[in-house]
């Protein structure tokens, strides 16, 4: 009897999960019959002539202020409400929005925008040049401190931007100006090239001074604390909820071309119960993960998008004498398999990379993507076991030792752990004598331990804020908080100087070429061990049609998405 | 107590009560048979009584086996807890004796979106001679190996963590009970001091501070579990500090600790094992969450809470993989509630005739 | 008795604030900062630092929170919703956490209970390898799992619920987490209602009352049961405050915008502010319920109370 009762249990623990298997060909017939309550709009106006959109984010939104917001879901949610003066096109370069023209001074230093007589926000007045001012000097306000305000100094190159930031000077010497209602005109302390795309980041969008004194503190927590000059308009929203909802602004002006009815996000952290919800018709988007990549990967919904951040591996060449070899970490890089990372580990599309700068994000004065050629370094940078095998023992022979024991700081999120694990074991196998430790912690103590230098490998990722390969390349430079590893090198640093401020600023083509000089550097010395593009795997309705993804700044615009009934 | 003497007292005066009145309380056969017992000791006592229970017994011979298993289980087949081989992830079980009678064969149901497909990954493959008991991961880990080297991990943090926390816990309890008054306030407003503050919000922290591994989180759950414990004890002294025979041993000039150690906690060993035993999972889930948030045992290492969690996110593509943990989970609270039962019924000398 | 509540009122408020200056100290004790961006520079940091008061020494920072908490100003987040007032967010996020560990503590409790009574009444019989079976299930079966479990099989495949959570529809929507947050209560509650069932029913005063002719409900649950409560009611409590505060796991997966999750992101991001504000909340929580335990434990058991006066 009593052991009956240790049977029975088995038998019904295990009855219970396996409740689950032998049931998936029903699962698309339960999807169509099946509740779809989670997914009901708030606002529910589903009228003829489009629908709302129901879209699956993976975390919540962190702030709907344009220039207090950081993360790739705040600005996605900023920019369905709100333009800038430029917007991004399907192909990611910058168009006019809220500027109907603009011109370039000679010099490249003075940039004069004409803004549309016809952009009002949702309370009725109308978009200003004075919005402009207002917002950015906010950006660059110490009191404000927005985490972003160097994407005016450092990368936008206003001037008195960094002088404002660093508190050496009034916010209202900032070198922008409102010359009348509708035309804004923007020194720079040298010519930028990419400049007109940093306009379509939410750090520079407007924000209307007059509606912001009215909300004082509580801007942006509320549809009734934002105001609207996008396609469309927050209808409902509280901090950090779960489901918001949005609709179509009709007094936007180019309502005509939006055609949905408006924008139901749901947000969801969980990947299984994202993809049931899908599959019920509750989503219309959702993001896939690694291991489900195998029940969908034949679906023609199933897609895989850029998402712009390179992963890579950084070596702290200053603190571990032995990292500070060459041939060690010649060693490292080379016994990497990237290939069976992405295709056997992510799954999702991520793309191994070999170049310092990710694939397909920055493209050149002839179109060409930058890192188009991932062959480009192959001497330096391959999955080549035996070279690694060679270097490794000439590194060791060179130190004097045998065998070598690495810490590594790893995220504690699911990827990065994952990645973590294949590098140790690959390490470990190729090269012996190796050991790898991971510490896995959560990524702010992750990221202040390499700020702070107390690290030897460290698997971080950067997300590109422009769309320009200096956003990878200038971290590399002598003394910029990103260069974990404290590498420095006075000829890459003189390149990377002439690129940003010196002469090479207006020559394009000159300057892309002498960029590839500077990755060559990188790439001959080892800085660091480039991993792989990260993709994301998303599914996406076959109803749905005109979503554009995007790799920098603004993942996902809705402005041109349909959706068939 | 008095009133119903009073009212027995009463109905004596009024009622002559005759033999029908009275029966036997159920076995009334046998309480007139007489038994003639050996003095023993007390420990012998228990042990024999201990085994004439059977689900003890059996629960006893599980966590042998588990045991067991834990310490061999990982070396019986040629794969370690570590080692990836990146082209045979995701393998379904297979079984050299079982596989011709259609079951763990290696094949798996896969339930995709457009509709469901039998694999089998061996076939495909064309390794006729690898069998993975129980499959492997979605990195090509053996699961059996990873499942008893699991179980290896949290069989120690947990029984280390209870063990301890037993003690310290039953100590803390006991004496802020016994003692009441200031002493009990004083030790309360600290236990709720400690306990007050989550427990996420220490452990984190102590993870942070310290070295990641066995002993920090074996340290971590002493220091938030203790207190579950001492609550019980205490509950169940304040229920018997004021019973008769305490007041009997008091009188005799029995001292405090005396008291405490000898007369009452022989009769709370109830409810205390019963503690220990649900302190164990706990441990076992506390170390999980530590997983899912990145604290517990550093990867690749792993614990069966670490594996279900792993498990958990294959859930719904590969459910095979999340079984093995939950099962070898599931007996071994089973086994350690039989024993705790068993254990219960052996010490308590008021259930002997159970 | 009034008075003996009345200073346990007071030393629970002075708990309260040794709590929250333990709280403090471990926040500054936490490596890292709330403002440890990758895209942050040391100037940026500075000025973070500034704008929210934490380049003050402690003791200033403390005294500055306590005052301002009297005022209900909990301050704002730092960074998983900035410069949100904590007021607001815990405004909206408590109730729902609150509602949906009452119907899981209810739940638990009372099928518990009932678990617990069939097995030490049927000891030793079918019935009580089947509770102690669901029990043992119970314990060793994590709650995500059962969460993930109900909602594929009821949510997805039947679809008599939803499968998140949806502010238009709470009820409905609360089922099943509830349900699955409920699983390990029970179990415990069982467990503890069987062990201490058993005991109370071997004892000599029901012997006695039996003898008296008690029998059926009453006995059961006037006699044996009010003194088996005790050591559940300690058991719960605990569980109470756990429950209504929410459960990172099971919030993730439904989708609920409850308080649990907030914890674990605040603690991951170092967002001291809402870390403080939350575990000063679970803390208050736990101290109210310790505090309605001690006095129950008097209303149940004539004897605690008696012993309390005498002090």
């Amino acid at each position: 009897m009593k052991k009956a009762k240790a049977v029975l249990a088995v038998l019904m623990a295990s009855t219970m999960l396996l409740g689950l298997t032998g049931c998936g060909s029903d699962a698309a017939d339960a999807g169509a019959t099946g509740s779809a309550a989670g997914s009901e709009s708030a606002g529910g106006s589903a009228a003829a002539g489009g629908s709302d959109l129901n879209i699956m984010l993976e975390t919540p939104v962190e702030s709907l202020d344009p220039q207090q917001a950081t993360d790739g879901t705040s600005f996605e949610v900023i920019a369905d409400f709100t333009d800038g003066l430029m917007q991004m096109d399907a192909d990611g370069q910058a168009v006019n929005a809220l500027a109907e023209s603009y011109e370039l001074s000679e010099d490249g230093l003075t940039y004069t925008f004409h803004i549309r007589q016809d952009a009002v926000w949702s309370n009725g007045t109308p978009v200003t040049a004075a919005d402009f001012v207002f917002a950015w000097q906010r950006a660059v306000d110490p009191a404000v401190a927005s985490e972003y305000a160097y994407m005016l100094s450092d990368i936008g190159q206003v001037k008195n931007a960094a002088e404002i930031i660093a508190g050496e000077m009034d916010k209202s010497e900032l070198g922008v100006t409102a010359v009348d209602d509708k035309t804004l005109q923007v020194e720079l302390n040298v010519p930028v090239s990419y400049f007109l795309s940093l306009m379509y980041f939410p750090t520079f969008y407007p924000v209307n001074e007059e509606f912001f004194n009215t909300c004082a503190d509580t801007f942006g927590t509320s549809p009734e604390t934002t105001l609207s000059n996008g396609a469309f308009v927050l209808d409902s929203y509280e901090p950090a909820t779960t489901t918001f909802h949005l609709s179509k602004n009709e007094s936007y002006y180019d309502a005509a071309r939006v055609q949905l009815l408006g924008l139901n996000y749901q947000v969801i952290q969980d990947s299984q119960q994202a993809l049931m919800s899908y599959q019920t018709g509750a989503l219309d988007t959702t993001l896939v993960n690694g291991e489900q990549v195998d029940q969908v990967k034949d679906d023609p919904e199933f897609m895989t998008i850029g998402a712009g951040y390179l992963w890579y591996v950084s070596p702290n060449m200053a603190a571990v004498p032995e990292l500070a070899n060459l041939n060690i970490r010649m060693a490292l890089t080379m016994a990497i398999d990237r290939q069976a990372i992405t295709t056997d580990v992510l799954k999702d599309g991520s793309t191994p990379t070999y170049t310092a700068v990710p694939i397909e994000f920055a493209a050149g004065p002839d179109g060409s993507d930058f890192s188009g050629d991932q062959t480009k370094f192959s001497t330096v940078c391959a999955d080549d076991a035996t070279k690694a095998a060679d270097y490794w023992s000439k590194g060791l022979s060179e130190l004097g030792i045998t065998e070598l024991t690495l810490d590594m700081v790893v995220d504690a999120d699911d990827a990065p752990q994952k990645v973590a694990q294949v590098l140790k074991e690959q390490w470990e196998t190729t090269l012996p004598g190796l050991t790898v430790n991971l510490t896995v912690e959560p990524k702010k103590q992750r990221v202040e331990d390499m700020q702070s230098g107390n690290f030897q490998l460290g698997l971080t990722r950067w997300g590109p804020d422009y769309a320009d390969p200096m956003t990878y390349l200038g971290m590399w430079i002598t003394d910029n908080s990103n260069n974990y590893g404290l590498w420095s090198n006075a000829e890459y640093d003189a390149i990377i100087d002439e690129c940003t401020t010196g002469d090479l600023c207006t020559d394009a083509e000159g300057r892309w070429a002498r960029l590839y000089d500077a990755e060559q550097i990188v790439m001959d010395e080892a800085v660091i061990f480039p991993l792989y593009t990260q993709c994301n795997a998303e599914m996406l309705s076959s109803k749905v049609t005109g979503i554009e993804f995007h790799p920098v700044a603004l993942n996902r615009v809705y402005k041109n998405a349909v959706k068939a009934e | 107590m008095k009133e119903n003497m009073t009212a027995v007292q009463n109905a004596v005066s009024d009622y002559i009560p005759v033999e029908t009145d009275f029966k036997w309380k159920n076995n009334a056969d046998e309480i007139n048979i007489d038994e003639n017992f050996a003095a023993q000791s007390f420990w012998k006592d228990v042990i024999l009584r201990f085994f004439r229970k059977i689900s003890a017994v059996v629960g006893l011979f599980l966590i042998i086996i588990i045991t067991v298993f834990a310490i061999i289980g990982p070396d019986m087949n040629e794969f370690t807890y570590s080692t990836q081989y990146l082209d045979q992830k995701n393998f379904a079980p297979r079984i050299a004796s079982l596989e011709r009678f259609g079951i763990f064969d290696g094949t798996e149901s896969m339930k995709t979106t457009t509709g469901s497909a039998q694999v089998n990954y061996y076939e495909q493959k064309g390794l006729d001679d690898l069998y993975y008991w129980f499959g492997s991961d979605n990195f090509g880990r053996d699961i059996w190996t990873r499942v008893w080297s699991g179980a290896r991990v949290s069989l120690i943090i947990a029984v280390a963590a209870a063990l301890i926390d037993m003690v310290i816990g039953m100590s803390y309890g006991l004496i802020s009970g016994y003692f009441g008054g200031k002493t009990d306030m004083v030790m309360q407003r600290f236990l709720e001091i400690a306990n007050g503050i989550p427990r996420l919000v220490i452990v984190t922290l102590l993870l942070l501070v310290l070295e990641p591994g066995m002993l920090t989180i074996i340290f971590a759950l002493m220091l938030t579990e203790w207190v579950g414990m001492s609550r019980i004890a205490r509950a169940e002294m304040l229920k018997l500090k004021e019973q008769e025979f305490v007041l009997a041993s008091r009188t005799l000039g029995a001292g405090s600790f005396f008291i405490i150690f000898k007369e009452v906690l022989p009769n709370i060993i109830g409810p205390i094992i019963t503690q220990v035993m649900f302190s164990i999972p706990t441990a076992i889930f506390t170390e999980a969450f530590l997983s899912f948030v990145g604290l517990g045992i550093p990867v690749p290492q792993c614990s069966l809470g670490s594996l279900i969690s792993e498990g958990f996110n294959s859930f719904t593509t590969h459910p095979y993989q999340i079984i093995p943990p939950i099962v070898v989970m599931a007996l071994l609270m089973l086994s350690f509630n039989l024993v705790a039962d068993g254990l219960r019924e052996a010490l308590d000398p008021k259930l002997k005739e159970m | 008795m009034g008075k003996y509540t009345l200073k346990r009122i007071v030393t629970a408020l002075f708990t309260l604030l040794a709590i929250l200056l333990v709280l403090f100290i471990l926040m500054h004790l936490m490596p890292g900062s709330p403002f440890n961006d990758e895209k942050l520079n040391a100037d940026q940091r500075e000025a973070l630092y500034v704008k929210y008061g934490l380049d003050q020494p402690v003791v200033v920072q403390f005294i500055k929170y306590v005052g301002n908490m009297l005022k209900g100003d909990l301050g704002v987040s730092y960074n998983i919703s900035k410069n949100t007032p904590i007021s607001q967010l815990i405004r909206t996020r408590l109730p729902i956490s609150i509602q949906i560990g009452g119907y899981a503590v209810l739940l638990g409790a009372v099928a518990g209970l009932l678990l617990g009574l069939i097995a030490a009444l049927k000891h030793n019989t079918i019935w009580d390898s089947l509770a102690t079976v669901i029990s043992v299930i119970g314990v060793s079966v994590p709650s995500y799992v059962f969460a993930l479990a109900l909602s594929y099989n009821f949510g997805f495949k039947l679809g008599w619920f939803p499968l998140l959570f949806s502010p238009n529809d709470i009820f409905k929507s609360s089922v099943l987490p509830s349900i699955s947050l409920s699983m390990f209560t029970m179990a415990s509650i069982a467990r503890f209602t069987r062990s201490e069932m058993l005991e109370v029913l071997g004892s000599d005063y029901m012997l006695l009352a039996e003898s008296k002719g008690i029998s059926g409900a009453a006995l059961i649950f006037r006699h044996a049961l009010r003194n088996a409560l005790i050591p559940i009611i300690t058991v719960l409590a605990p569980l109470i405050v756990d429950l209504m505060t929410g459960s990172l796991v099971v919030e993730k997966i439904f989708a609920i915008p409850g308080v649990g999750s907030l914890l674990v992101n605040a603690i991951q991001s170092n967002d001291y502010n809402v870390v403080i504000a939350l575990s000063f909340i679970y803390s208050a929580m736990y101290i109210l319920i310790m505090l309605v335990v001690d006095i129950l434990y008097g209303v149940i058991d004539p004897r605690i109370r008696l012993a309390k006066k005498g002090d």
